[in-house]
């Protein structure tokens, strides 16, 4: 069965280079340019896997990560936060949140869907 | 006599009212000072509270009508032996509940202005000697000196305050500009990526070549904004080392399996010699690695021909790390210079190599947090020897100086 993966991105490009990488895998994805908008996206159809962006309007990816980890029928999701965020201690910022992994930005595309596929082989 | 603030300055002019008028066999005494651009009553001894409830609601005003006002109008000591045959003195409220009649005035200058008056007064009609009047001259002048110490002392608090200020708002402006040029960078070295893989039709080799440089280019930004931040979290303070076990053996081999290729591109040779059963270290081995690194990168850089080695060792308690290479050397002059920032020894070899001039100055900061120091050994012509030496247990980071 096709693998889900919700990308939570506001910028267009960084949405369109995972889109590009995406395109010649298996994987299906679907899009979210906020937080509000990956829990409205997750309530319609339950992800395999998140990319989470963390600086976001409306609400940001701790929040949504924080939301989705305490629901029981979601916590499984793994959450790859990708942020450019990059300062000292982010990542462990992230995992604290409950991410389960950290990517900081600018990312290689091929080291980012080796990640993914270590959480969806 | 020294005071920092404000509430040590009022307990010193106090003090020093009291023996103005002991010493000075003064019936009371007051000091007036400027406050708020008019000058009061302050201080004072001997006097009921009636009238200092009254005196300290007058402004005195630098003029003909009270004592301390001519003292303030002519900078000189005013001297009245008795207040009620002068003609032109006009607080007659403040006499009637002061009740004094000999008055004296001594100006407190700074700088030949008036920044007070020290006033001594007597219930009956008996001038001060002029030993008396010479003495109340020295303790004004003590005054004027303990209130502007305080004055000092509040300036440059001030200023070192606005510093502080204007630095934390730089580092912020700093890591948010950083924080910035990642986002456009990831667009860039995303597409580049995902071009010379094929995502978008298979490249011809001239496009593959461009490609190349294109990512070369762009990580060598993502280097430079890298360092900027790393630089702006330092001088914020907000570079926290974080400190676990960590072995040199495997941050040496790290930093070869990160550079050896780029020795191989310029056929240099690459020797990583550490002493056999080195101790572990406890430090932040993240920001050593990122220093050999730095160390190692440079070495690579600039030398042409010949061989980089990495050595490292442990003495006493402390570990000494070296780079030595076979490049051009450098003159002792630039020595010093090479550790601050945006610089290197020869703006023409910048032009020509590349680099931000931080990598130094950022080493240079981790390893002293570290509580140790680091150095160069070089001459023109002779290649160069980087090296660093840190206590091999760093319990606690070092604030830098």
């Amino acid at each position: 069965m096709t693998k889900c993966i919700l990308v939570v991105e506001d910028q267009a490009d960084s949405r369109q280079i995972i889109r590009d990488m995406l395109a010649p895998t298996d994987y299906s994805i679907i899009e979210a340019e906020n937080g509000e908008q990956a829990l409205a996206a997750i309530a319609k159809q339950r992800p395999d896997l998140i990319l989470m962006d963390i600086q976001l309007p409306i609400m940001d990816g701790y929040t949504a990560t924080r939301r989705i980890k305490a629901d029981p029928a979601l916590q499984s999701i793994p959450i790859i936060a990708v942020t450019s965020y990059a300062l000292d201690g982010e990542a462990k910022i992230a995992k604290a949140t409950g991410c389960d992994d950290y990517v900081p930005k600018p990312y290689s595309p091929r080291e980012l869907l080796a990640k993914i596929r270590q959480y969806l082989p | 006599m020294i005071s920092r603030s404000a509430f040590d300055l009022r307990a010193v002019l106090q003090t020093l009212v009291e023996s103005t008028a002991r010493f000075c066999e003064a019936d009371n005494a007051t000091i007036v000072r400027e406050k708020d651009g008019d000058f009061y009553a302050a201080e004072a001894y001997g006097y009921s509270r009636e009238f200092m409830d009254y005196i300290k609601t007058i402004p005195i005003k630098a003029e003909r009508g009270s004592a301390s006002g001519r003292a303030l109008l002519e900078g000189r000591v005013v001297h009245i032996a008795d207040v009620k045959t002068d003609s032109e003195y006009a607080l007659i409220e403040a006499q009637r509940l002061g009740d004094y009649r000999t008055i004296l005035c001594v100006p407190m200058l700074r700088e030949g202005v008036p920044i007070g008056v020290l006033i001594l007064t007597r219930s009956e009609v008996q001038p001060f000697t002029d030993k008396q009047i010479e003495l109340v001259t020295t303790f004004a002048d003590q005054a004027s000196i303990a209130i502007e110490n305080v004055r000092l002392f509040d300036e440059i608090q001030d200023k070192s305050r606005q510093l502080e200020e204007a630095s934390q708002h730089k580092s912020q402006f700093l890591a948010n500009m950083s924080h910035e040029l990642r986002t456009p960078l990831n667009a860039i070295l995303g597409y580049t990526e995902l071009m010379a893989d094929g995502a978008y039709g298979e490249p011809s080799e001239k496009m593959l070549g461009m490609l190349k440089r294109l990512e070369a280019n762009g990580k060598h930004l993502l280097g430079l904004i890298n360092d900027v931040l790393d630089l702006s979290k330092i001088e914020a303070g907000q570079l926290i080392l974080e400190l676990s076990d960590y072995c040199i053996q495997d941050i040496a081999q790290t930093v070869r399996s990160t550079l050896e290729p780029f020795a191989a591109d310029k056929k240099l040779g690459f020797k990583v010699e550490v002493a056999p059963q080195l101790p572990s270290g406890h430090g932040d081995g993240c920001r050593l690695t990122q220093v050999l690194i730095n160390l190692v990168g440079n070495a690579i850089k600039f030398t042409d021909a010949g061989e980089v080695a990495i050595k490292a060792e442990a003495n006493n308690g402390k570990f000494y790390v070296s780079v030595r290479d076979t490049g051009p050397g450098i003159s002792a002059a630039d020595h010093a210079k090479l550790f601050q920032e945006f610089q290197q020894a020869d703006n023409a070899i910048t032009r020509k190599k590349g680099g931000t001039g931080l990598g130094l100055a950022i080493s240079k900061r981790i390893i002293e947090m570290h509580g140790g120091k680091i150095w160069v050994e070089s001459q023109v012509g002779q290649g160069s020897t980087f090296a660093f030496t840190l206590p091999v247990v760093v319990e606690r980071q070092v604030e830098a100086a």
